[in-house]
């Protein structure tokens, strides 16, 4: 393999990527724009949750209790309902999220020190907006119950309010969020936009560039000259690699500053391993143009194997660990789980090389792996 | 009268021509008519299957320094499914490792003389420290939390108010909660109609476009330009086809992997959906054909398609509600066909609502989809004649 050889090939993909204007627009745009809509559009926050009251009590009680519910940020009050029978049609026609049904002797049952049950019924049909929403009331209502405990306790008891407090909390539950401390769903999701946009926009790029070839025939032109079968795959390859590596560097800082995620680790090494991942993925195209004829083909069949497993199968939105074992398997298949956990720890977690070595070593082995497949399946003797 | 009738009857018969022209020619298709079989049956199964976005399974790591009765009951109430206990941490360093590296999502610290503390009547500080890097899963592990600890102390308390004399035990509210719909929380019926709605914009998107690049590229449309026929006769013919395939990987969804595997609840009527469906797809491949028009080669059409199709769903207000959007973001969102659809979609599959309770998502839908239609009818007229 001679090195100036190579770079002729690169030079020439070069050539033919610069002079198809929409298609070295869209190279450079189309990851911008994913990162974009993605950043703004994959909100996981679910705030202003239209939420109504049902208070068959009436009481300051009640009243009090489900101020808790309508004062906190999450839920956006529209109003107090009659009854239950309107709850099914308003929910399910988008009008309302979650209602709060409070049944008649709610403030009787707490004034004598009993339990009182209450209800909320919730839009269940999008669970990811179901769960943290159940995760909100949880949260309200152990503050609310905490906080009827303690006016209970004090109407009771002649003690002083550290007393108190320690009657009605004896064990003080005292978290900490760390690396997201605000919850903030976009400074979880930047760093993994990285992983899902490199994931499919580098084979995307690299299987229209080598099929294309093959499609309008000029692929003739490489079997019949001397350049190596090593040296054309390298080649073509390095264009490739080039404007990914490119597009990561906007998507960084578009996850950096647009976006505010903070970025605690080592950039050279976050860089080193970004470079080992977009080696991956643009070896993915590689491995998928030598087996396809068609850029049609070439194109579904990218589509299957990167943006379903990078949705999904790669921490992305579910964690590795929730997966079921089959699919988790999948996820230690692919190298989109390797790189989420570099960029996760480079950005929000801070570590470096020392805890995140073995992920850039398979991502390395992974990518080694997948140019010798592409060395032998490529053959410039294809049968025709 | 007779004259035009017969006329009238030859175009029809021509475009059934032209309808069962395209449906061999996606026929002969090999590649594109497995990948249409592995999407909608294999694609959607794997999409609903297996994934979870509750709090399952988190791994929790207990310091405990106290060593006590009082501090492993604490520690046992954090139990699968939400919680699984992995080896605790023997000191800070170790303890920061192991959230560094993942190998435990949760530190709880219980600390020396908890249970000292309990008898005595003080209060006792017990940390939980959350790797929040996904921040649903911190919030969740975070509130589930502080349910198991607020429990605890309600049983606590009730006894310390009956040794401080008070006597009776402390009030508190059950939040039962109900999720209408999907009681159960099912993921997989949520996942499976999701991609199934997914599946559908993009093919309406992508077949008509590719079908009429492919026509361009290989020079075959100047035959069909040439003929008699007018660009809507042309254009019609692929449309019905691409339609009439996608209703097909439709039926094979819902019949197989929705109502076969994941016994999804069909609660509304299937003709209907069919109906909104077809409505769907025959003016969404509008924003196909538009495509096929500014795009030269399959490379550009492909690159534009991933440009059209991942706004339209990420601002399908499948994965973010339109309450958690800003303002710009929610106005993209309302001219989105896809938005209408994915309503439409739910509330007729998954709600039971009705064609009465539909009309505002599909007039909406109907305008935008004739909008584009009309655009991409327009531009191709223009481009061609």
């Amino acid at each position: 393999m001679k090195i100036d050889r190579t770079l002729v090939v690169a030079h020439k993909e070069w050539l033919e990527i610069r002079r198809d204007r929409l298609f070295l627009s869209l190279c450079l745009i189309v990851p911008v724009v994913l990162m974009l809509l993605f950043g703004y559009g994959l909100s996981l926050d679910v705030e202003n949750i239209p939420f109504a009251v049902v208070d068959h009590d009436e009481s300051p009680a009640s009243r009090d209790y489900a101020s808790h519910f309508s004062d906190s940020r999450y839920f956006d009050f529209r109003g107090r309902l009659a009854n239950e029978a309107d709850i099914d049609g308003l929910i399910a026609a988008n009008e309302l999220r979650a209602v709060l049904v409070i049944p008649p002797g709610f403030g009787r049952d707490l004034a004598a020190g009993r339990s009182a049950a209450v209800q909320t019924i919730l839009d269940g049909t999008f669970p990811v907006r179901a769960m943290t929403m159940r995760g909100y009331v949880l949260a309200i209502n152990a503050q609310a119950s905490m906080n009827i405990a303690l006016d209970w306790a004090r109407t009771r008891s002649g003690a002083d309010e550290a007393t108190l407090s320690a009657i009605v909390q004896p064990v003080k539950l005292e978290t900490r969020n760390l690396y997201n401390q605000p919850l903030r769903s976009v400074w979880s999701m930047a760093p993994k936009l990285i992983m899902v946009i490199l994931m499919i926009t580098p084979p995307f790029l690299t299987v229209l560039g080598v099929v294309r070839e093959k499609e309008s025939g000029s692929i003739f032109n490489i079997y019949a000259s001397t350049v190596s079968k090593a040296e054309f795959l390298v080649g073509k390859l390095i264009p490739y690699v080039v404007i990914s590596m490119f597009n990561a560097l906007m998507l960084f800082a578009l996850a950096r500053y647009l976006f505010g995620a903070p970025f605690k680790g080592d950039f050279i090494f976050f860089a080193l391993g970004t470079m080992m991942y977009v080696v991956c993925t643009t070896g993915i195209g590689l491995v998928i143009s030598v087996l396809v004829r068609t850029q049609t083909a070439a194109m579904v069949i990218v589509a299957i194997v990167t943006v379903v497993p990078a949705a999904l199968y790669s921490g992305a939105i579910i964690p590795i660990e929730s997966l079921s074992p089959a699919a988790s398997a999948l996820a230690h298949l692919l190298p989109a789980m390797y790189y989420a956990k570099i960029a996760t720890g480079s950005f929000l977690k801070g570590v470096g090389a020392t805890v995140l070595w073995p992920n850039v070593l398979v991502l390395a082995a992974y990518a080694a792996a997948l140019m010798g497949a592409g060395y032998l399946l490529f053959t410039k003797r294809p049968r025709t | 009268m007779s004259a035009t009738t017969i006329g009238w009857r030859g175009v029809l018969g021509s475009g059934l021509e032209l309808v069962r022209k395209e449906l061999l020619q996606l026929r002969r298709d090999r590649v594109l008519i497995l990948f249409l079989l592995y999407v909608f049956t294999v694609d959607i199964y794997l999409a609903g299957s297996g994934l979870s976005f509750s709090l399952h399974n988190a791994t929790i790591a207990v310091m405990d320094q106290d060593q006590s009765q009082a501090s492993r009951e604490l520690s046992s109430r954090f139990q699968a499914p939400q919680f699984n206990r992995v080896g605790a941490p023997a000191d800070p360093r170790a303890r920061q490792q192991q959230l560094d590296t993942g190998s435990s999502m949760i530190v709880m610290e219980i600390p020396p003389r908890f249970q000292a503390d309990l008898a005595a009547g003080r209060q006792a500080d017990v940390q939980f420290l959350i790797d929040s890097s996904n921040s649903v899963l911190g919030l969740l592990a975070g509130s589930h939390a502080a349910e198991i600890v607020g429990r605890y102390n309600l049983e606590l308390g009730s006894a310390r108010l009956a040794m401080s004399g008070a006597g009776g035990s402390l009030p508190r509210v059950d939040n039962a909660q109900r999720s209408l719909f999907n009681a159960n929380q099912n993921e997989a019926w949520f996942m499976g109609i999701a991609e199934m709605l997914m599946l559908v914009t993009v093919f309406a998107i992508i077949l008509p476009a590719v079908a009429a690049v492919r026509e361009k590229e290989r020079g075959t449309i100047e035959q069909l330009l040439v003929s008699p026929l007018t660009p809507m006769e042309i254009l019609l013919p692929k449309v019905v086809a691409m339609t009439l395939v996608i209703l097909a990987g439709i039926t094979l969804s819902i019949t197989i992997v929705l109502r076969g595997i994941f016994d999804v609840p069909i609660r509304g009527s299937l003709p209907l959906f069919y109906a909104i469906s077809t409505l769907y797809i025959f003016t969404t491949s509008g924003i196909g054909l538009f495509l096929a028009t500014i795009a030269r080669n399959m490379a550009q059409v492909g690159m534009l398609a991933i440009m059209v199709l991942a706004p339209m769903m990420f601002l399908s207000g499948m994965w973010t509600p339109p309450e958690a959007l800003a303002a710009p973001v929610r106005a993209l969102m309302s001219i989105s066909p896809m938005h209408y659809y994915i309503d439409a979609g739910f509330g007729v599959l998954l709600k039971g609502m009705t064609l009465g309770e539909l009309l505002f998502p599909l007039g909406a839908m109907a305008v935008l989809g004739a909008a584009a239609f009309a655009a991409g009818l327009i531009r191709f007229r223009r481009q061609f004649s």
